[in-house]
């Protein structure tokens, strides 16, 4: 049943059918072959069997007539000597006797003279005769009343021909017991007058070995017929097929039988059913040519001849038939594999569709420079990641908000998918901190403790998170068991960096920020272990050494924008790996800060105590700043409130409830922007950190504050703060020609 | 910064006249303190000559606002100038005021 069910589950896939139908075909196709192939056979033994049968017949008849032929020469070659002992009635004894000595085919011979040649024999009739008995040849006058010879065929047929003629086959029963044949030939005397005929006896008897000789087919047999179709020899009777003889001689005998004649028509074809068995015989005879006209038959059995014939094809057939079943059974096998393959290669499809899709998911998670939230004049940023599999596990990542690039660049343990989760998860954390922190080590610290949290798996992440504030400079970083960025300015060295512990390990470790003046015009660079770590086929590693090798010979060139040492980091690596296989994730990140400076045209200040009710005299002085930049009335009004909100939030926020204090508000304006720096030495607080409003809410949900650092956001182009030597500094620029 | 309070035909029309920044805030808060409680009745504010306002003064309004909403009354802003107008929209208030 079970084989059943999966021969219906096989041939239920087109798949399937279509292979059995080759199977039929081919079973078809070589049955045809076959057919045509013993048909073709049958017909070759066919030719065969009438060739052999007519060598067969042509044979015996070239042995009967051999024999006959010697005593056609014999008779008159012994002519001559009758001749002249013809004188007196006694004096042929001599003759004869010397004939029936020297031939031993010969049983005996007879000279029936002419009635009267003799005038002194008395019942006018004389037959001198010489017998062979045993090794005494015996000589008698036979002639009588009751041996009548005139009255005889051999006497009388040969008295109208001028050659010798052959009787036909008889048994003696005059001589010996033995089947004999008669040659007569007519002998004149000297003076020309027939004078007797002379009557050669001769012996048949191996004419019984001739046709009763051993065949190559045991039903085959030979028979021997006179012209007028009487049996000369007998078949031996123990012959399996003797009682066939008398039926093959009656069908040749009846002219009403249907018989053909041989594709080369010198025998004639009849086929008949056995006596014996019903078997299908057929019988091949032709008269011998030349006298005497005997008939000689060969007589054979389908059975015989073709039964092998019928054996091999059933043979053959059993063969291809087994060896379809067997070609069937590959086949169904192969197919199986096939579609198991296939189901195989369908799956492997999708998840390969699946990992291109994330990989290009990932890809697209990257930040690219030329995005305006990336771009910034004082920054060259160029980034590259080369995962080793499909996704990977490195993360870079970088933005610019309120004047300061957040980037980071990161590594999960491991490869692959796993990784790749792990690394969307640590890119969303590290995004959603910076988006109101700005200390390197608090967006660490909060990263690595949701990392922490349901770590089961216990991956861990090594981090490096740098904030640079664009005016100043100022480098603030906190590293997480990353590799130490390199920094390239007048020289090319390591960042010093505290390794602290990677993400993911310790929930509430306390992480510490460094600091870093970068200078104007220098890079960063910073990169994951794939690059130092990148082995060549001799298994040697990159290293570092190599790495800042590069970067130095960057530096000697001049030439140390992001692109650049990148392309050149990367051409450093892939020339040292030479087509090795890429065991780990690749990333870089190169980072040149390039600040500008035009010169201030204005600078102006005003210092306020905290008190709102100073807020009047800060808006003249906004009204003095812009309208001496000749703005606009409403961008007047908009500088105006930006600046209003910017310090009414400092008023409140930077001196808590009763303390003193002052603030000072200076303008500075370039030829590019207006800026206008809040500075005080209040409690630190940074107005960038604070959640956006949601302007979307409804009366009732909406809070009635929140709205001041919105509106400073919505009317300058940059908000930026920095809390240096014990002062909050906040930094408003506006650009003339940037559209609002 | 002045402030001028008026009923007419069943509504309560505030008309405010000058820059109503952080400073005024204080005073004009006072001024309007009625208006937080308007009974049912629609408040108008007339803001054909408000020049400026800060952050403290959309609060006040929209202090208004929320006690009118209590009472199923409306509060309509007349007269705004395009300045004016703009930091309304900008906030989102526009959304939440009638604006006539």
């Amino acid at each position: 049943m079970a084989f059943m069910n999966h021969l219906r589950q096989l041939l239920r896939s087109q798949y399937a059918r279509k292979n059995l139908g080759i199977i039929i075909l081919a079973t078809i196709m070589l049955q045809v072959v076959l057919l045509a192939q013993h048909f073709y056979t049958h017909h070759m033994l066919e030719r065969e069997l009438e060739r052999r049968a007519e060598s067969e017949l042509t044979m015996k008849a070239i042995l009967i007539k051999g024999m006959l032929n010697d005593v056609n020469h014999m008779a008159s070659n012994h002519e001559w000597d009758i001749k002249r002992n013809l004188s007196q009635p006694d004096s042929a004894f001599e003759a004869l006797v010397r004939m029936v000595k020297y031939n031993p085919n010969i049983v005996s011979v007879g000279l029936a003279f002419t009635p009267n040649y003799y005038p002194q024999i008395k019942d006018s009739l004389y037959e001198p005769y010489a017998l062979h008995e045993g090794n005494n040849i015996i000589t008698k006058q036979i002639a009588n009343a009751g041996h009548n010879y005139t009255k005889m065929d051999f006497y009388t047929k040969a008295l109208n021909s001028d050659t010798g003629i052959w009787s036909d086959p008889y048994v003696d029963t005059v001589g010996i017991d033995k089947l004999i044949c008669t040659y007569s030939v007519p002998i004149h005397d000297s003076n020309g007058k027939l004078a007797a005929v002379c009557g050669i006896d001769v012996s048949l008897d191996w004419l019984r070995d001739t046709i009763n000789i051993h065949h190559a087919h045991p039903s085959s047999f030979n028979l021997l017929l006179t012209e007028s179709g009487r049996e000369i020899v007998k078949l031996r009777a123990d012959h399996i097929k003797s009682r066939d003889a008398e039926l093959v001689i009656k069908l040749i005998n009846d002219s009403t039988v249907r018989r053909d004649s041989s594709m080369s028509r010198r025998s004639q074809v009849i086929e008949f059913k056995s006596l014996v068995d019903g078997d299908e015989g057929y019988v091949y005879y032709a008269n011998m040519r030349g006298k005497p006209h005997w008939q000689i038959v060969v007589v054979g059995y389908d059975n015989e001849v073709y039964g092998n014939l019928f054996w091999l094809t059933l043979n053959m057939l059993l063969f291809m038939l087994a060896a379809i079943a067997l070609m069937g059974y590959i086949i169904s096998k192969y197919i199986r594999n096939e579609r198991k393959l296939h189901k195989a290669g369908i799956e492997r499809e999708r998840i390969d569709s699946e990992l291109r899709i994330a990989h290009d998911i990932q890809n697209a998670m990257l930040p690219t420079a030329a995005s305006t939230r990336n771009a910034h004049a004082f920054i060259d940023i160029t980034g590259s990641l080369v995962p080793a599999k499909e996704v990977g596990g490195d993360i870079y990542d970088y933005f610019i908000r309120d004047e300061k690039l957040h980037f980071c660049i990161g590594d999960v343990s491991g490869k692959g998918v796993p990784s790749a989760l792990l690394m969307a998860v640590t890119q969303s954390l590290f995004n959603a901190e910076s988006e109101h922190v700005n200390h390197p080590a608090h967006i660490m610290q909060a990263i690595n403790h949701s990392i922490c949290h349901n770590n089961k798996r216990n991956m861990f992440v090594t981090f490096f998170i740098g904030i640079l504030d664009l005016p100043t400079g100022r480098l603030r970083y906190c590293n997480a068991g990353h590799d130490a960025p390199v920094i390239i300015n007048g020289d090319v060295q390591m960042l010093p960096v505290k390794p602290n512990l990677p993400l993911g390990v310790l929930p509430d470790f306390k992480y510490e920020m460094q600091e870093f003046i970068v200078q104007p015009g220098s890079a960063i660079f910073l990169y994951t272990d794939g690059l130092t770590e990148a082995m060549n086929q001799q298994h040697e590693q990159y290293g570092s050494k190599r790495m800042l090798n590069t970067l130095t010979r960057c530096r000697q060139q001049h030439d140390i924008t992001s692109s650049h040492l990148l392309d050149e980091a990367n051409a450093g690596v892939q020339s040292f790996t030479e087509g090795a296989e890429q065991s780990d994730d690749l990333t870089m990140l190169a980072i040149r800060y390039t600040p500008q400076d035009f010169g201030d045209v204005l600078h102006e200040n005003i210092v306020l105590q905290n008190d709102v009710k100073q807020i009047p005299q800060l808006n003249q002085f906004v009204e003095m700043v812009t309208h001496r930049l000749e703005f606009e009335p409403s961008l007047v009004q908009q500088m105006k409130l930006a600046v209003e909100e910017a310090v009414v939030n400092v008023m409140q926020y930077a001196f808590p409830h009763g303390t003193q204090g002052t603030v000072k508000i200076e303008a500075k304006a370039n030829e590019e922007c207006l800026r206008f720096i809040i500075s005080d030495k209040g409690t630190p607080f940074d107005p960038t950190a604070a959640t956006e409003a949601d302007t979307t809410l409804s009366v009732e949900e909406r809070p009635i504050g929140g709205l001041g650092i919105f509106l400073v956001r919505k009317m300058m182009d940059s908000i930026n703060y920095e809390h240096i030597e014990g002062k909050n500094i906040l930094t408003l620029r506006k650009y003339y020609n940037k559209q609002q | 910064m002045e402030v001028n309070i008026q009923e007419l035909e069943g509504k309560i029309i505030a008309t405010l006249e000058g820059e109503l920044d952080t400073a005024a805030a204080i005073e004009v808060e006072q001024a309007l303190q009625p208006l937080y409680h308007s009974d049912g009745h629609d408040v108008i504010i007339e803001c054909e000559k408000l020049d400026y306002i800060a952050s403290s003064g959309l609060r006040i309004l929209l202090g208004i606002l929320k006690g009118a909403k209590t009472t199923g009354s409306k509060v309509v802003l007349r007269n705004m100038n395009d300045d004016i107008k703009s930091v309304f929209s900008m906030t989102g208030l526009i959304n939440l005021f009638d604006v006539e």
